[in-house]
């Protein structure tokens, strides 16, 4: 199923950047450090952007003046998270690749995406949130489970 | 009784032996302390921003403060009952961990710092400015908290 992927995944971890990665004593961890706690905040900001939409925090305040400045450093957090994925994703890509929590966990965070665009073009905000919400708990949960699933 | 001796102590109650046990217990438990780190990091980063003026700068820093409070104090408390289930696992091997002792440092210092930060916010409630004193505790603290999220992660390494 999808040998090609398979392949580009194997090329991916043989790549002198991955397999850099993957032997160098120091560098996974230090990266895979930045991840999780880019996760951390990053994550714990959108929770709080969503509890904003669900009227359960910061309720005194207009929604654009807590997702204004919130937004921005999310979108920042993205990016840092995904650049730190990438990097960890091609030090193992071709392990990675058969992993069921890891799968699962790139179709929470595309799942996510689409959320984000269908909120941005008008959806329902309260439906938004709690979808939000739920996508970011799997992908922590999967995130981890990587590690003790095969 | 000693550190040591606790931690020998420790590693023979029950919910030692069932967290070694057990196949999952370990990884739940560590998703859960992730989940409420995500949590009080977030909490953190809003108040970071809140204090150098870039989130809902015409409130004042205390309230602020109180709209996370609850987020923030829930968090913490899961965060260190589910950091002391993962501790369980092998409180000897932790012990001996200088990542280890340097992140229970660093947890100690940040936390009566946090309070500190809380005590001073409260002098200043009612007001939008965050003084210069407040800030620099404030932001020390966060650097801490980041120091003792760095140490956590060394842990497993060192």
């Amino acid at each position: 199923m999808l040998s090609w992927l398979l392949a580009a995944c194997q090329w991916l971890a043989a790549t002198p950047l991955g397999t850099g990665i993957r032997e160098s004593d120091n560098l996974f961890s230090v990266i895979e450090t930045i991840h999780v706690l880019d996760i951390a905040g990053t994550a714990g900001v959108i929770a709080i952007v969503d509890l904003r939409l669900l009227g359960m925090l910061f309720s005194q305040s207009e929604v654009p003046e807590v997702l204004s400045p919130l937004v921005k450093v999310a979108w920042f957090g993205f990016a840092l998270m995904a650049a730190s994925g990438l990097l960890l994703f091609g030090a193992e890509a071709a392990d990675l690749y058969a992993n069921p929590a890891f799968r699962w966990k790139m179709l929470a965070i595309i799942a996510l995406g689409l959320n984000q665009w269908i909120f941005h073009t008008g959806g329902p905000r309260v439906l938004a949130a709690v979808l939000s919400l739920g996508l970011w708990l799997t992908v922590i949960v999967l995130g981890r489970a990587i590690a003790y699933v095969s | 009784m000693s550190p040591l001796a606790l931690c020998e102590w420790l590693s023979h109650t029950t919910a030692s032996t069932a967290i070694r046990a057990s196949r999952w217990a370990f990884a739940i438990i560590e998703m859960i302390h992730l989940l409420s780190l995500a949590v009080f990091g977030g909490c953190l980063l809003v108040l970071t921003l809140r204090v150098i003026g870039r989130f809902l700068a015409p409130r004042a820093l205390h309230d602020v403060l109180l709209d996370i409070s609850v987020a923030i104090t829930s968090s913490l408390g899961v965060l260190i009952f589910s950091g002391a289930l993962l501790f369980a696992d092998g409180p000897l091997r932790y012990y001996a961990n200088t990542a280890f002792r340097a992140k229970l440092l660093l947890l100690l210092t940040a936390t009566t710092l946090g309070v500190a930060t809380r005590r001073l916010a409260m002098r200043e409630a009612g007001s939008p400015i965050v003084s210069p004193g407040l800030k620099a505790v404030s932001l020390f603290t966060v650097a801490l908290w980041l120091c003792a999220g760095i140490a956590g992660r060394a842990v497993g390494v060192l």
